[in-house]
């Protein structure tokens, strides 16, 4: 799997307000990609993160890495308008611009020097059709656009952001505000276009998410909780916030009863310490412990498997820093 | 219950008085054109009226009120002052609203809008102090060698002009047009932003194809507002403007005499001539149509766009 | 891509080029008067009244003028607040949100707003040969209370519209009558803002000179009787400066610099006021 959008370590934070906490994950080539969880918690954030415009909002601070091909977007060096170009957005509410349905579709095209009045005929019709739109305009493509139905509207938005040929495609919860025939042609419309754009997707719904996602993304207060193949996710997911959130109950915090913090300790004595510090709970109990390299997080994660212990979340705090907690569970040899 | 009924009788009494105030804000415009009206009506009843407003026969004592020069005084100034407010304006405005940042925005524009209330005659003693001497030695000079043809050519060397009321006046419309585009511009709704942007458009794209076209009514409203507050201004123009008796301007230099300023400059003396107070109210008047007709268009144009939006 | 680029950045420049010529003539302004008026400037101007021979350089100040303008614009201030308060509740109180009649008194406000102060100096001229005044202190204060009060209004109407709904209902459900709701609480609510609309229209009313040139005349004397003439500050300045001699001029620039720093200071603390209000506005 080539990942088309890679995210390192990015965080997001408005004045003290933190809105991404530390997020690393790749957004596979040619998928559709769900970004779920409940609503504030980051979803629009990320997707915003991706083609910059978050840089529209005052106060927001960014730190970390977005790479789209390779090439780091938040670099100084990089050249908005194209990156933007290669992202088509669909918001929640469709937003035309006011103009004609024509100027709408061809607005990326001349905004990008296209002067060639066949040229953009052509692309008038071809990106209507493939928002399915087409056969429903044709006759009145001079028409303001906000005369459109809303379901229409946000077709018209669909075209607009595929005329640019675009890459990637990322919708922010496009389908909220239409009615459910109108969501199902633009669902449509997606399952269609995915073997030719990465589709990124913001979604509360969930129902939505299992008919279109191949990969999911979960996020709960600005943390990612866990990503994966959407058959996964959705259906046997790892963690237990992610199973709270399918089914539909209520995500609590979970009490800690003991901590242990092995940044900077050599690799060698993390058995034993690990040992020392599980030893002390009753079963049930749960555990938190700080890692400050990947190694050692993978080493701890398998504990699921050695040692039966249940591993509940795991969650990035810094750049190079961890948070593992863990339930304790079963049969561990230090019983 | 006795107090009840007394509680609902206040309140009774209270909402017919405030009916009756608004009802006279509703006619309080009728009342003012009328009253100038009847004062104006003899020399309208003595002159035909193509001829009071077309004409340039200005001698009361010889009873010729013709108010032509005037009225073409008038709307050549403001016409040279729209001129230089408009670009400036909107070009600020567009400044304060999309490219400024925010702390800096939330300084500026209440500093334009303070000096929008500074005292007309302060506009038009910086007028006599700065842009007298502007136009007079180095503006005249200036365009009378380099570009010998109309609207530049004029024999007043006064440095008291058009364009000196002209600039002056500008600077004195400008924070209203300002104050009021920027409002329009800043209301701009968010996500059309964002759409140009996503599709790849520069900062300076999106604000030229989809602020300026979704703001374009408003801004013809603000800048009718800026014609008719232009159009009323007296003291300043009585100040600068040279207001010499004469005949249509030809020139930026050459001085004009806007109805204002003829209204102003003739109260003392205008009830010692038969007709002549009526024929300065009967320039209230014209004043008064003209700049009620502007208002009423622009407020119309901002009030549609409001509750469009709404 | 690069020709986009050059277009932004030459729009930009243009833009800022024009914030600073606007800012920089406003500053110009005040820079001029001050460096003009300064000079002039003395305990005198602001202690006495033009003695004999004022006009031609000799002994007095403008105390006249400026007691004048503050008396002739808190009149007119208090005259406009007693049209616009009952009007400005009327809107937001009595009559609904989208009732074709506020909207009617409301365009008509503005409308008023946008007649030039000399047609209403021309009005008030008409109606002191009607109701047979003589150019007075009164005949000014009527004339700028028509002046001010569409300003005024509109203001206080924008401060009440502000004011949540919720507010409202929820003291009409108490089983107030309205007009125990305007006076009791939302009074009391918007009352910074009310102050703030009545200080800008007071500054208004004491800046502008044409449409009392018609009405409240000029005298040398301080006023003393709302039906005898009165001198104003502007119109200080303007006579001043209609003379030919420097001295003169010279203090009408002095007068100018204390007409413009009392606008000021209104208009500021005016904001200041406003400012603070907002803070406690839930929105």
């Amino acid at each position: 799997m080539r990942p088309h959008i890679s995210v390192k370590d990015l965080s997001v934070q408005y004045g003290a307000l933190t809105i991404l906490n530390h997020i690393s994950i790749d957004i596979p080539d040619k998928k559709i990609t769900a970004i779920i969880g409940p609503s504030g918690c980051g979803k629009t954030t990320l997707l915003k993160s991706f083609n910059r415009l978050l840089d529209l909002q005052e106060g927001a601070k960014v730190s970390g890495q977005v790479l789209v091909d390779g090439e780091d977007i938040y670099d100084p060096g990089t050249e908005m308008t194209h990156l933007r170009r290669r992202m088509g957005l669909l918001s929640q509410k469709p937003t035309v611009l006011p103009m004609s349905i024509y100027e709408n579709v061809v607005y990326g095209l001349r905004i990008h020097g296209e002067k060639n009045k066949s040229k953009l005929d052509q692309a008038v019709e071809k990106y209507l059709r493939e928002a399915n739109l087409w056969n429903e305009v044709k006759d009145r493509l001079h028409d303001s656009a906000s005369r459109l139905s809303i379901g229409q509207q946000q077709r018209l938005c669909l075209a607009r952001g595929l005329a640019v040929e675009p890459e990637i495609i990322l919708g922010d919860e496009p389908t909220s505000a239409l009615d459910p025939v109108s969501a199902e042609q633009i669902e449509q419309r997606f399952l269609a276009l995915k073997n030719q754009y990465t589709i990124v997707l913001v979604t509360h719904i969930l129902r939505q998410a299992k008919r279109l996602a191949d990969y999911v993304i979960f996020l709960y207060l600005g943390n990612l909780i866990e990503h994966g193949p959407a058959e996964k996710v959705l259906s046997s997911p790892r963690f237990v916030k992610t199973q709270a959130y399918l089914e539909g109950r209520f995500i609590e915090e979970f009490p800690i009863a003991a901590e242990l913090d092995l940044c900077g300790g050599a690799k060698q004595d993390f058995p034993f310490r690990f040992e020392e510090s599980l030893r002390g709970l009753t079963e049930g109990q749960i555990f938190k412990t700080l890692v400050d390299n990947e190694g050692l997080l993978r080493q701890i994660l398998d504990l699921e498997q050695g040692q039966g212990h249940k591993v509940l979340e795991v969650r990035q705090i810094s750049s190079t820093q961890w948070e593992i907690i863990i339930e304790k569970r079963g049969i561990g040899y230090s019983i | 219950m006795a107090e009840l009924t007394l509680r609902l009788w206040k309140d009774q009494v209270s909402h017919r008085l405030m009916i009756l105030m608004g009802l006279m804000v509703l006619f309080l415009g009728f009342f003012i054109g009328g009253g100038l009206l009847a004062r104006a009506l003899p020399v309208l009843q003595h002159h035909h009226w193509d001829q009071l407003l077309f004409s340039s026969q200005w001698h009361p004592t010889q009873g010729q009120f013709g108010l032509g020069a005037f009225i073409a005084g008038t709307l050549w100034v403001t016409f040279v002052a729209i001129l230089i407010a408009v670009p400036l304006s909107v070009l600020t405005a567009m400044f304060l609203s999309e490219y400024c940042p925010s702390p800096v925005r939330l300084w500026l524009k209440p500093g334009i809008e303070l000096l929008a209330g500074i005292s007309p005659v302060v506009y038009g003693v910086w007028g006599m102090l700065v842009i007298v001497p502007l136009v007079r030695d180095y503006l005249m000079p200036f365009f009378s060698e380099h570009f010998p043809f109309f609207p530049f050519v004029s024999e007043n060397y006064t440095g008291f002009s058009a364009l000196t009321a002209g600039i002056v006046l500008a600077v004195m419309v400008s924070p209203l047009i300002i104050s009021l585009l920027e409002e329009i511009m800043h209301s701009v709704s968010f996500g059309m932003r964002e759409v140009a942007l996503a599709l790849g458009a520069t900062k300076w794209q999106m604000v030229k194809t989809v602020v300026l076209r979704k703001v374009s009514p408003g801004m013809v409203a603000a800048i009718i507002l800026g014609f008719s507050r232009a159009m009323g201004e007296t003291m300043a123009v009585l100040m600068v403007a040279g207001c010499a008796m004469g005949i249509f301007p030809h020139s930026l230099f050459d001085t004009a005499y806007p109805l204002p300023a003829l209204i102003a400059n003739t109260y003392g003396e205008m009830m010692s001539v038969p007709l002549y107070d009526a024929a300065i109210l009967l320039a209230a008047l014209v004043l008064f149509i003209l700049t009620v007709a502007f208002n009423m268009i622009a407020w119309g144009i901002l009030l549609y766009l409001e509750n469009r939006e709404a | 891509m690069d020709k986009r680029k050059i277009e932004e950045n030459f729009f930009k420049l243009l833009m800022i080029f024009s914030t600073l010529t606007v800012l920089g003539s406003l500053a110009f302004i005040l820079l001029t008067i001050l460096w003009k008026g300064i000079p002039a400037l003395s305990w005198e101007m602001v202690t006495q009244s033009p003695k004999g021979g004022y006009y031609i350089g000799k002994a007095g100040g403008v105390l006249n003028a400026i007691l004048g303008s503050l008396i002739l614009g808190i009149g007119s201030t208090l005259l406009a607040i007693v049209l616009s308060l009952p009007i400005a509740f009327y809107l937001n109180l009595y009559l609904q949100k989208k009732s074709r009649l506020a909207l009617a008194i409301r365009f008509a406000l503005d409308v008023l707003w946008g007649i030039p102060s000399i047609v209403y100096g021309a009005f008030g001229f008409t109606l002191m040969l009607w109701l047979k005044i003589p150019a007075s202190l009164l005949a000014g204060m009527i004339t700028i209370a028509l002046l001010i009060f569409p300003i005024m209004t509109r203001g206080i109407d924008e401060v009440l519209k502000m004011i949540s709904s919720e507010l409202k209902e929820a003291t009409l459900a108490l089983g107030s009558t309205r007009w125990e709701t305007a006076t009791k609480v939302i009074f009391r609510q918007a009352l910074p803002g009310i102050i703030t609309a009545v200080l800008l229209a007071f500054g208004r009313g004491i800046s502008d000179a044409a449409a009392v040139l018609f009405t409240a005349g000029f005298t040398d004397s301080l006023p003393h009787s709302l039906w005898k003439p009165v001198a104003t500050l502007p119109l200080a300045v303007f006579f001043q400066l209609g003379t030919p001699f420097a001295e003169v001029q010279a203090r009408g620039y002095a007068a100018a610099l204390i007409l413009t720093a009392m606008v000021l200071l209104l208009n500021i603390l005016a904001r200041i006021i406003g400012s603070r209000f907002s803070r406690h506005i839930i929105k």
